[in-house]
């Protein structure tokens, strides 16, 4: 088996430098960790839990609560479709088989090359413009499955 | 001292207690899942609702709150039997019985409230854990915090973290004592313990070989206590043969 890579904890000791070592500050330091590393690694959840004096288990909690922290590692781009009422009525589904089908991965999978991210969202608050697909920040509304490609490569920025 | 009226009969109890103890005290029946005396109570599992009036509100009028964590007061009136909180209980049941269809404990209690068979879809992969979160909150009690819930929703479980042996576990098997349904699987013997997936070593008495505690719990218990750790690896035989030889070297003085 391979063995699985010690992350660099000198990004975390920064970040825990920065808070309280107090059980309040832990949620606040996992959205930090989960920015910095894109996910939130065992061995620096280990090291936060022995900061802050908290159980492991504790920590393990609220890291497996919150649907914005992930235990995996993420990919550089985040693709979201949203699958709210409106979204699924216009079509999401097609959005998410045309995405299985150009990255090969499914809703809640990364690519092998941690490129991209599926991900399913139940309302992204933008029904007027259903159904929407979100890479990265770019938000593409009245998307369409033939034009995935094109977002993807557009990626999230800005400019396009 | 509070007096209370349940169903109809006067108790009087302690001032800090709840409304459960009063109902106790009062030899009503409630049943209880997510329950255990000498932990905090919790008001999770629903199951022991009852309809409460306070002094000085009309007559008819009634609400429903968990008796196990529900302070009591003077000249509260309590019902543990009306209509809606019967049926009420049997809504719990019958959703615990979904979850749970082949726990035998759900099943006695719901054929208690009339529900044989689950009214909902019962679960394709049953599972005997109701979520009553006993486990983690002895865990929590006793200083040691080794398991927690995971994941929320229809995915929430009770897990060690990262759903590997847990590093904390001192092998005690309060959790699985705990467990109203049995769910926690152990295996224990004179030589070994193994629960969540983590091997513990069991510490032996030297003078009868058996094996009373795990190297962890005694660890744990010692350093908590201030007792010297050799206390916890005696067993209870040890102890009574050392006590009768205390009592035999004693003279009796006239």
């Amino acid at each position: 088996m391979a063995e699985i890579p010690r992350s660099d904890l000198s990004v975390a000791e920064e970040i825990l430098g920065g808070y309280p070592a107090e059980e309040p500050a832990l949620i606040q330091i996992l959205q930090d960790v989960h920015r910095a590393y894109n996910y939130l690694p065992c061995d620096v959840l280990e090291r936060v839990a022995e900061a802050l004096d908290v159980p492991l288990a504790k920590v393990f909690s609220v890291s497996t609560f919150y649907k914005s922290f992930s235990l995996e590692p993420q990919g550089d781009t985040i693709v979201k479709v949203c699958t709210g009422t409106a979204c699924h009525i216009r079509g999401a589904g097609l959005l998410v088989e045309e995405l299985e089908r150009q990255l090969g991965v499914g809703p809640g999978e990364t690519t092998e090359d941690l490129s991209f991210t599926i991900k399913t969202v139940n309302c992204v608050g933008a029904c007027a413009m259903a159904p929407v697909m979100i890479v990265a920040d770019k938000y593409w509304g009245s998307a369409k499955p033939t034009r995935v490609k094109k977002y993807l490569a557009k990626g999230g920025d800005d400019e396009n | 001292m509070p007096t209370l009226k349940i169903n109809g009969r006067r108790v009087t109890v302690d001032a800090d207690a709840t409304i459960l103890d009063a109902v106790r005290a009062a030899g009503v029946e409630v049943p209880t899942l997510c329950h255990f005396d000498g932990l905090e109570p919790w008001g999770g599992c629903r199951l022991c609702v009852v309809d409460m009036s306070q002094a000085g509100w009309e007559d008819d009028w009634f609400k429903v709150v968990t008796a196990c964590n529900h302070p009591v007061d003077e000249g509260m009136t309590v019902v543990t039997d009306s209509e809606r909180i019967i049926e009420t209980r049997r809504v719990v049941l019958d959703l615990l019985l979904a979850r749970c269809p082949e726990a035998p404990l759900i099943q006695e209690l719901a054929r208690d409230y009339g529900i044989e068979e689950t009214s909902y879809t019962p679960n394709p992969e049953p599972d005997d854990c109701i979520l009553c979160g006993l486990c983690t909150r002895v865990c929590d009690h006793i200083g040691v915090s080794a398991i927690s819930s995971a994941d929320r929703g229809w995915g929430r479980e009770i897990a060690p973290p990262f759903h590997k042996p847990p590093p904390d576990c001192i092998g005690c098997l309060a959790c699985a004592e705990i467990c109203p349904t049995d769910c926690i699987p152990y295996e224990t013997s004179n030589i070994r313990r193994t629960i969540w997936g983590k091997e513990f070593e069991m510490l032996r008495d030297p003078k009868t070989g058996e094996a009373v505690i795990t190297k962890e719990q005694a660890e744990h218990f010692a350093e908590r206590s201030g007792v010297p750790i050799t206390y916890f690896e005696t067993s209870d035989t040890s102890k009574r043969r050392q006590m009768a030889s205390t009592f035999q070297k004693l003279q009796v003085v006239k």
